[in-house]
Order: C-alpha cells, then sequence, then structure tokens
C-alpha cells in the first residue's frame, strides 16, 4: 500500500518569511536591474512615518502615532503601494539636493564691516517675480520636518492617496478604540474636512504654476531656469520644468533623477534651454548613486 | 572660468598635454607646465592613467586648487590608442575661505527652539517649533526675520544678525524679543549663512531659543575651551576665518609638492622628490586637522544633535570598507567586512555613523603592520546594536586607554597621520547619537573599537 503525503508545500509562511520570498521574487525577476541601497530605503520609510504621523494629527491630536506606526510597521504599512512612489519621489528629490548641498561651493564673506540698519526687505518692494518665487521657496521649504528631514507637506499630496491614509489611519485609531460611535462620526468628519482643506492649500505645484506664469508673461523663463541650473537650485528648475511641462512637483522631480543624459533636453525642451546650459544639471546627476534609470522610458517617472 | 561649459583637453599616449582649452591650460601653466609637457595636475594625471591602463572611459569629480580657489569639476577621461581625451564640465570655482554650507540637518533644533530659515533679504521662509517649544506665531510666511523677533542690541550697540548679513557670514548669540498670543518672550538666535553653488548668498538657517527665565543668564558665546586656552572655538567667525585662511594655501602646497614629488615636469634628484612627497604629506595631515577642527566646533556648538535614521552598521561597515579599501591594499592588509547578508538594524545619523567608521577603519589600517589583517563584525546585545573594528597592530595599554579618546591625544605617536581628533570627534558623535564608543586592547594584542548604537527591530 503506496503511502501518500500531501505536495502542499510548506506550512503557512511567517510574514518575514513572505516578505523575503516577495524580494526574492522581485530580484529574481530583474536581477540586473540593481535595488534599493539602505539610504533610499531608510530616506522612504522616514518620509512615509512623517506624513503618516502628520495626517495623525490631523484627524485626531488623541491618535497614539507611536502605537499606530509600531502596529504599521509590524503589519506592513496598508497603503504601501500607492505610498512607495511618493515617498521615494520626494527621498530621491533630497538625496540629489543633499549632494549638490554638501559639494556646493561657498563665498567669500564681504567686508563690510558696519551695515546695522535694517536690509531692504519692505514687503512694498517685492516685485510679483519676487513674491511668487518667495512663496515658490516657502512652499518647498514645508516640505521638511523641523530637523530638515525630508517630509511630504499635505498640500502636495495627491488627493486619492491623501482620502486612502485618512481612511486607513481613522480605520486603525477605530479598531484600537473598539468602534466608539462618536468617535467613528467625528473621524468621518475630520477626513471630510482634512480632504477639503487640502483642495484649498496651495502647495509647491500651485506656486510652480504661478511662478511660471509670471516668468512667462515677462519673457525670463529660459533665462530663470538656466540660473537655476547655474545655482544648482534644483527646487526652482523642477518646479519651473513641472509647470511647463503640465506635470506634477514630484513626478518631474522623479523624471529627472531617472533620465538618461539624452533625455534631459526633450525633458526640459518647454523652457528653451541651449544644450551647454544643462550641462551643470547633467554632471550633478550624473555623480548622484543608486539612481533608477529609466533607460529609454525616459519621460515615464520610473519608480524603484 | 564659469563662464565655459565643456572645457577640453588632450593628451598624447605619453602623457603630455597637447592641447587644451584656455582654462585648463592655465591651471597646467601655473603648475609650472604647459603644452607639450606632461600633465602637470596629479590628480587629472592619475585619472588620464588610469583610463589608459583600464582602456575605458571614466567620469569623476575633480578637485584641484589654482592660485587664487579650489575648483571643482567633473572630468570625463576617453582613452583612445593615441592618448586620452578631457572633457571638464561643471568647472566651478571654490573661493578660498569656504564656509562649508551645512546640510539641513546639521542646525539641529532645540525641543524648546524654533528652526526658521529665511531668504537673503531676511524674509522668513520656514518656521518651525520644537516639540516643548511656544507655538509660533501665525502669518510669518514672507515676514522679515527682523520685524518678527524684534533685534535687541549686544553690549556694543550692534546686531549680531545685520553684522553676519553684512559679511554673510553665520551667527550667534543675536537677543530678541517675540510676542506669542501678547506674552513677550526673550529668545536668543543663531544662524548659518546659506549659499548656492555659484556662491551667491541665499540667506540663513538656525534656530532660536527660548531664553531661561532669569536676569543675568551668562553670555553663550566667548567660552574658553581648555584644550584651545583662549582660542574662541565656539565663535563660528573666528573657526570659519582660520578655516579660510588655512585650507586654500594648503591645497595649494599639497597640489604643488604632489607635482614636484610626481616628476610631472621632468626627471629631479630622488631625494628632492621625496622631500617633495614628504611635503605633500605633511600638507594632508595639516589640512585633515583643518577639517577636524571644523567639524570640533561643529559638535560643541550648543544645541547639537545627530538625526535618529534608520541605518544598518552592516551596510555602513562594507561602505567604509569599499572607501578604504584601496589603502588597506597597499598595504597589503587584508579586511574582513561582514557579508552582505550581515545587517545590524539601528538608529542613528547615516553620515555621522559613516564618519565614525572611516575614522575607526583609518585609524587601524594606519596603525596595523603591513601584511595583517583588520575585523570588522556587527553584533547585537539587548537594545544596544554594535560594530567593532579589530586589528593586528601595537594595542593600547589599559592606562592609555582611558585617555585615547581625549583631543590631541595621540599615545607618543609622532608621525604626521593623524590629528589626535579623529577618535574625540568619534566619540563624541557617538554620544550624540545615543550611543557610545569604547576601546578594548593591551599592548601586542591589536585594539578593538566598538560603536553602540541604540538597535532598531528590522
Amino acid at each position: 500500500m503506496a503511502e501518500s503525503f500531501p505536495s502542499t508545500g510548506p506550512d503557512l509562511p511567517s510574514p518575514t518569511l513572505s516578505a523575503r520570498l516577495r524580494e526574492l521574487a522581485a530580484y529574481l525577476a530583474a536581477p540586473t536591474a540593481g535595488h534599493l541601497t539602505e539610504e533610499q530605503r531608510a530616506l522612504s520609510l522616514g518620509i512615509a512615518r512623517r506624513l503618516v504621523t502628520t495626517l495623525a494629527a490631523e484627524l485626531d491630536v488623541g491618535i497614539d502615532v507611536t502605537a499606530l506606526w509600531d502596529d504599521w510597521l509590524a503589519s506592513g504599512i496598508p497603503s504601501a503601494e500607492r505610498l512607495a512612489p511618493a515617498c521615494f519621489a520626494r527621498g530621491e528629490e533630497h538625496r540629489w539636493r543633499q549632494q549638490s548641498a554638501q559639494s556646493a561651493p561657498t563665498v567669500s564673506p564681504g567686508t563690510a564691516e558696519t551695515a546695522d540698519g535694517l536690509p531692504a526687505a519692505g514687503e512694498s518692494e517685492l516685485s510679483d517675480t519676487d513674491r511668487a518665487f518667495l512663496a515658490l521657496r516657502i512652499a518647498d521649504r514645508r516640505r521638511f520636518d523641523a530637523l530638515g528631514n525630508p517630509a511630504i507637506a499635505v498640500a502636495d499630496l495627491d488627493p486619492d492617496l491623501l482620502r486612502a491614509l485618512l481612511l486607513d489611519i481613522a480605520a486603525w485609531w477605530l479598531a484600537r478604540d473598539k468602534g466608539d460611535g462618536n468617535r467613528a462620526a467625528a473621524l468621518g468628519d475630520a477626513v471630510r474636512t482634512t480632504g477639503e482643506a487640502q483642495q484649498s492649500a496651495t502647495g509647491i505645484d500651485a506656486e510652480a504654476k504661478a511662478y511660471h506664469a509670471i516668468l512667462i508673461a515677462n519673457g525670463d523663463l529660459s533665462a530663470v531656469a538656466a540660473g537655476a541650473i547655474a545655482r544648482h537650485d534644483w527646487t526652482t528648475l523642477v518646479a519651473l520644468a513641472a509647470a511647463a511641462g503640465k506635470r506634477r512637483y514630484a513626478d518631474m522631480a522623479l523624471a529627472l533623477i531617472t533620465a538618461e543624459a539624452a533625455a534631459l533636453p526633450v525633458l526640459l525642451a518647454p523652457l528653451r534651454l541651449d544644450s551647454a546650459a544643462l550641462a551643470p544639471l547633467e554632471a550633478s546627476l550624473a555623480m548622484l548613486p543608486a539612481r533608477a534609470l529609466a533607460g529609454d522610458d525616459a519621460g515615464s517617472g520610473a519608480t524603484a | 572660468m564659469s563662464g565655459e561649459r565643456i572645457i577640453r583637453g588632450r593628451v598624447d599616449a605619453g602623457g603630455a598635454l597637447v592641447s587644451a582649452d584656455p582654462s585648463l591650460l592655465r591651471l597646467q601653466q601655473r603648475a609650472g607646465a604647459g603644452l607639450g609637457r606632461p600633465l602637470a595636475l596629479p590628480q587629472l594625471a592619475r585619472l588620464v592613467a588610469l583610463a589608459q591602463r583600464l582602456q575605458r572611459d571614466i567620469s569623476r569629480p575633480l578637485y584641484t586648487a589654482d592660485d587664487h580657489s579650489d575648483i571643482h569639476a567633473l572630468v570625463r577621461i576617453a582613452p583612445d590608442a593615441d592618448g586620452a581625451t578631457i572633457e571638464i564640465s561643471d568647472w566651478r570655482t571654490r573661493p578660498v575661505v569656504m564656509p562649508q554650507t551645512p546640510p539641513v540637518a546639521d542646525v539641529g533644533i532645540v525641543p524648546h527652539g524654533w528652526a526658521w530659515e529665511c531668504d537673503q533679504h531676511l524674509r522668513v521662509v520656514a518656521l518651525r517649533a520644537g516639540a516643548e517649544a511656544p507655538s509660533i506665531p501665525a502669518g510669518w510666511e514672507g515676514r522679515s526675520l527682523s520685524e518678527l523677533f524684534e533685534l535687541q542690541p549686544d553690549a556694543d550697540g550692534r546686531f549680531a544678525v545685520l553684522r553676519a548679513l553684512a559679511r554673510q557670514a553665520s551667527f550667534q548669540g543675536q537677543r530678541v524679543r517675540v510676542e506669542i498670543g501678547g506674552t513677550p518672550l526673550t529668545m536668543t538666535v543663531a544662524g548659518e549663512a546659506l549659499f548656492d553653488a555659484t556662491g551667491g548668498f541665499t540667506g540663513f538657517r538656525g534656530i532660536a531659543v527660548r531664553d531661561p527665565e532669569r536676569t543675568g543668564a551668562a553670555p553663550t558665546s566667548g567660552t574658553i575651551d581648555p584644550a584651545f586656552g583662549s582660542l574662541p572655538l565656539s565663535d563660528p567667525q573666528f573657526g570659519r576665518r582660520i578655516d579660510g585662511a588655512l585650507r586654500g594655501p594648503l591645497s595649494r602646497i599639497i597640489a604643488t609638492a604632489e607635482t614636484i614629488h610626481g616628476q610631472f615636469d621632468g626627471p629631479i634628484r630622488a631625494d628632492y622628490a621625496r622631500y617633495a612627497g614628504d611635503i605633500a604629506h605633511a600638507g594632508r595631515h595639516l589640512l585633515g586637522l583643518v577639517d577636524d577642527l571644523a567639524d570640533l566646533q561643529n559638535i560643541e556648538r550648543p544645541g547639537f544633535k545627530a538625526a535618529r535614521d534608520e541605518i544598518d552598521l552592516g551596510d555602513l561597515a562594507r561602505r567604509a570598507v569599499g572607501l578604504l579599501g584601496m589603502k588597506a591594499e597597499e598595504k597589503g592588509i587584508r579586511i574582513d567586512a561582514p557579508r552582505t547578508d550581515d545587517r545590524m538594524p539601528a538608529y542613528g545619523e547615516f553620515r555621522r555613523v559613516l564618519q565614525v567608521l572611516l575614522n575607526l577603519l583609518g585609524n587601524a589600517i594606519r596603525y596595523s603592520p603591513e601584511q595583517s589583517q583588520i575585523w570588522i563584525r556587527v553584533d547585537r546585545e539587548g537594545d544596544r546594536a554594535m560594530v567593532t573594528v579589530a586589528d593586528q597592530g601595537q594595542g593600547i595599554a589599559t592606562d592609555q586607554q582611558a585617555v585615547v579618546f581625549e583631543k590631541f591625544e595621540r599615545l607618543g605617536r609622532t608621525d604626521s597621520g593623524g590629528s589626535g581628533l579623529g577618535l574625540y570627534i568619534a566619540r563624541r558623535l557617538a554620544r550624540a547619537m545615543d550611543g557610545d564608543l569604547t576601546v578594548d586592547s593591551a599592548p601586542g594584542q591589536g585594539a578593538r573599537f566598538t560603536l553602540s548604537l541604540p538597535a532598531r527591530e528590522a
């Protein structure tokens, strides 16, 4: 009599083992594609945590964010697939800018010793262009936390992703709170009002469009974009390129970072830059390690 | 020079520069050579030789110096049968004074303080409160810093922030008054000057800390550091000036000495070439000392705080080995690094931990005998993640282990390989990340330096 054993494979794998196997499967599917570095993982995870912390505080200041994050770290972040491109784009942009900042040359100090008078910074002296640039800079600085770590401003988040994250956080809080009816209603209201507030907030995309429109009207677009490249002011370049190409800032940042050198003139064509002006950009990107190059599909904003 | 986008040159098979755009030719001439002479810029010459040896294109950052400034550029060498073509892009001159722009995270915020940033006209572009700080006033966006903060003059009737603005330099100790919800607060503001890639001043970034609620508080600046006597080490102005005054000349001394040592401009007597090598070596040591002093000034600044990144000590150890592996190979030293699957998740600031590991590994290579071995191991004990660097050097006696982390302590070593600040800085950094740096050694048995940090669950 032959004995038979069901060949169902190993017992149900642990979440850790499953994660390892998924990682291995992804690796085997594209062994030569290159993979995330620890720095890239850490940056993206930190950006995700800061975003979740901010959104939880928007929903209900009583939410135990530490417990929420610990739970999500253990069980996986619910909206991981939708969150990944946003976090990766922000992380890569930060790496690029940080590399530029660290290698940036600086200027010799001025010789003026007096100048104990107030600088000319009156609001009335601001031109429309200066005011739009200032607003862009403020919108950009909202994309950092108080320690200077990269973050995603709520105003810059894709509305669908925002709603998904808010609902995930609310669901977690309700489950932990054993479904208090009053709290459920309050959380529902908070999700709605946070979504509405985001629609009226002006993030970096709106400021980029406003700045771009003023430069177009003044005929300064190409000169300002070329100046931004020379100064390694990548925020301004990305903002102008995004507005000119009618794309989101994050998409354009990722498209530039993942672009082959040959694709840069195409991506930046609306800015009408001469090829020599692109040299510092090309050089800066070339020095950024572990880039996920998009290859032939340069405009697609590939993610890891 | 920055007007030229791509600077080209051509080197023949013998390594002589046969054609060059004016900028490159000027550098070659300042290094004492010219057209038809061997390439006199040591780093560039080495890259050309490497590309020719490998027979493939090489693109690398290039750092060199002329009479007035340091130069940063990206160089691409394309070798062929008759020599090599040089293309230099993103050519940027760094003026002799170099007030290093800090990465954003370098200006650490204290829990009871605000982090702020303003543009070159002192218009505030960022303002954030620490966890225990007073809430920030509404409508700060774009307001003048001097309007948001009511500036208070110092004892001489001057305003540190305005003097810093005139000099485009960093400042500290600016007392200000702020009104929050009708309540006046006194704060002390410090800031670092920011510059873009063309050297243009772009503003300040800094912190504002609420003053203790008592009168007659001692001033925070001008403290005397015992290791430096009366040198005002905590004054960024002083550090910056020393840094700028030394770095440029030292870079030029090193570049010139390396040119002579490498005999790029033709053969010279062997002992003279050796002397030039000694000069370059000593120059690099002094440059390292300037770097260490700049670092020391940074980490000893009040409110210095390292970031809490999620890091992997195994990965960082392998990175350190990657960076210093060549140096070890020159002495025939084998480094036994953690395997690629050896992970040790921890919390710490990525680049600071790498800095500590480079210091430990650099020391191990420097003080290990030739043909010896260095081990790097990662481990975990309870809530501490650890990485240990062990060597087969002469070791350190027990009584000396207590002082090895002191400033300028070099344990009687008189060679020019280190400043005596590296381990002091490394331990300060480790402790700023809630970790520690310890040593375990005995004479003749090598040394084991262990960096421990808060462990992180993978």
